[in-house]
């Protein structure tokens, strides 16, 4: 807020009520409300869509319970139990009053709730996910302004290379490629781990190679995103011309006024890419036996566990809805543009 | 979406490109030549990986891809008749490499085409009209991005059988809204230009105004963005095959042999070398190409 303003506003008492409205009626404020609105549709589509089409597929699960050995009369007492003999948009209402209650039902297959699953499960991914991110990040931060202080120079071709390789190269791909050299031909990790343990070091040891399965492709996004973000700042605004006829150190002008801006770029593609990532954990997690919620929707898929697959899929698409979120609200609360309403679209 | 969405097709332009030298007529020689390679060495690589595929079973006879004799299994590469060597089963393994890439090739192409006409289409006309269709358009879009596509792919494969028409539709399911999101982008910049306007003013349909004047403005966008999409969808297919629901066995692909050789990574790496370097070739020269074709349009 400008000195004027509030100058003015300690003048006169009407003005404070002129702020509350400006505030209520602020564009960041209205655009928040408005992406909150818009994330309910969204979210009520992907279960509405999961349940049916795991609806579509074939196989009565009550008879997957109960092996093939089962008389009509159990299956029909199992299907009961499991709420199965109620009409289709019955059930989706009866889970949809669930969750909303926080309660995502009962797995088909253990017969546990799905919250517990989900507890049991969530914290690898979480790590895992958490590891990757971490050092993809920092690592392509480095090495983006190494490579965006010389555009075109010896370090930024390096890193163009390296990044082409980590675009081009499939996920699956990279995990057995890593697995041949870290795990079998030196042994510095082990090829699976069935539990992370409680020990932090094996922990990290066991996360190791599929953190980096998953956070060389990010690495290579990142780094160059950042690096063109960087590059494009230092050519054009007039801020940069500013600090450097200051007469600040050229690395400082890197470091501290253009990388830092070129930051807000970066966490909208890390928001935005949330829910992308979620889908590497799912092929990931299987090749290093890892018990996380990826490794766990593909077996819940092929044993027809509606409420299971259901659960794993509004955790995926939460994370996906509040990614977007966060990439818009970071953009609504930082950005003084869209802050004092200049353009919020 | 109120986000400035990161330029995602501009990941790997060179950004700053050196400005022609006007004083040495042999940089400027050099500056062209590379160019010209940049542009020419990803397009031959995918010209020779089509030849492959497609072209030299035709012209050279080749052991078949899906069954083999197992008293030919585990030759090394470079054996008589099988010069990549043979699978466990006795399978060639260059025949496997010939015919997965066939898969890879159709599904590829086919499915980012479905996803360029129809989601270009409904991009075209989101963007363009604005307002309540957009709206639910866009709606509909989010909520097929926050669906995991592997959970569609798996139910088709279990409810169809699974087969190559069917991964084809099933992935298209995911190409449809990334293009659509592409071209709605786009047209909403090209929407506000002074051309728009004034055909708008002079009366033209707005048909053909979309048609005549705003498609060819987004073209070159939709396709550079296109070859990327390939690449993405080659990767998606190995995925599926490899997670064993795409192409079924003994019907060779490169993700299935890359799970075959999985088994097998400790005694024989080769047979997850083999097709893992050459789906790399192929999704890079894609990358590459698209990149050289986003140089010489000059699209951002």
């Amino acid at each position: 807020m400008a000195l004027a303003q509030q100058v003015q506003l300690q003048r006169d008492p009407g003005a404070r009520a002129d702020l509350v409205r400006r505030v209520t009626g602020s564009p960041a404020l209205r655009l928040v409300g408005r992406r909150l609105l818009t994330a309910i549709p969204v979210l009520l589509g992907v279960t509405l869509l999961t349940f049916v089409v795991m609806n579509l597929i074939p196989g009565n699960p009550a008879r997957l319970i109960l092996g093939i050995n089962a008389t009509p009369g159990q299956i029909a007492q199992v299907d009961h139990q499991l709420g199965l003999d109620h009409p289709f948009w019955d059930r989706y209402w009866i889970w949809l009053d669930g969750l909303l209650h926080g309660d995502l039902g009962i797995a088909y297959s253990n017969r546990q709730s799905v919250n517990s699953d989900l507890a049991q499960f969530l914290p690898t991914t979480c790590w895992l996910l958490l590891y990757a991110l971490v050092v993809s990040l920092g690592l392509g931060i480095g090495v983006a302004m190494l490579a965006a202080r010389k555009p075109n120079g010896l370090a930024d071709r390096l890193s163009l290379a390296v990044s082409m390789l980590g675009l081009s190269v499939a996920p699956y791909v990279l995990a057995l490629v890593l697995i041949w050299v870290f795990a079998v031909k030196i042994q510095w990790f082990p090829a699976i781990s069935n539990s992370l343990g409680s020990n932090p070091l094996t922990a990290i040891r066991a996360l190791t190679l599929p953190a980096a399965s998953i956070g060389f492709p990010l690495f290579a996004i990142y780094s160059r995103l950042l690096r063109a973000d960087i590059v494009e700042q230092m050519q054009r605004e007039d801020y940069i011309v500013t600090a450097k006829a200051k007469g600040l150190k050229p690395w400082r002008v890197l470091v501290v006024h253009a990388t830092r801006n070129s930051m807000f770029t970066l966490i909208t593609l890390v928001a935005l890419n949330l829910g992308t990532l979620i889908g590497a954990v799912a092929i990931i997690e299987p090749i290093f036996s890892l018990p996380g919620i990826g490794a766990e929707l593909i077996s819940a898929i092929n044993i027809n566990d509606l409420p299971l697959v259901e659960g794993i899929v509004v955790v995926f698409a939460l994370v996906t809805v509040a990614g977007n979120l966060i990439a818009d609200l970071m953009y609504a609360v930082l950005d003084p543009r869209i802050r004092y309403g200049r353009s919020a679209s | 979406m109120a986000a400035r969405l990161p330029d995602m097709t501009t990941l790997l332009a060179p950004g700053a490109q050196p400005l022609p030298s006007l004083l040495s007529a042999r940089r400027l020689k050099n500056q062209k030549l590379a160019r010209t390679l940049r542009f020419w060495v990803p397009a031959g690589l995918l010209i020779a990986l089509f030849f492959m595929c497609f072209i030299w079973p035709h012209i050279y006879s080749i052991p078949p891809g899906n069954t083999g004799s197992i008293l030919a299994a585990q030759e090394p590469p470079f054996s008589p008749g099988h010069w990549l060597g043979t699978d466990p089963d006795g399978v060639d393994i260059f025949s496997m490499l010939v015919y997965g890439g066939q898969v890879a090739f159709e599904v590829g192409f086919s499915v980012t085409a479905i996803g360029m006409v129809i989601g270009g289409l409904i991009g075209l006309a989101a963007g363009y009209f604005g307002g309540w269709a957009d709206s639910i358009l866009s709606r509909l879009i989010d909520v097929l991005i926050a669906f995991p596509a592997l959970v569609l792919v798996l139910a088709v494969a279990e409810v169809l059988q699974p087969s190559e028409i069917h991964l084809i539709w099933a992935l298209s399911v995911f190409s449809v809204p990334a293009f659509s999101r592409v071209t709605r982008g786009s047209t909403l910049v090209v929407r506000e230009q002074p051309y728009i306007v004034a055909a708008r003013l002079s009366g033209t349909s707005s048909w053909r105004i979309i048609l005549k004047h705003v498609l060819p403005n987004v073209i070159p966008g939709i396709v550079t963005f296109s070859l990327l999409g390939i690449g993405v969808v080659v990767i998606l297919e190995g995925a599926v095959d490899f997670l064993g629901l795409g192409i079924q066995q003994p019907e060779p692909s490169w993700g299935a042999m890359i799970a075959k050789g999985q088994t097998v990574l400790t005694a024989q790496p080769e047979y997850v070398l083999i097709p893992s370097i050459v789906l790399l070739i192929f999704v890079m020269s894609l990358n590459l190409f698209g990149d050289a074709l986003r140089e010489r349009w000059g699209v951002r």
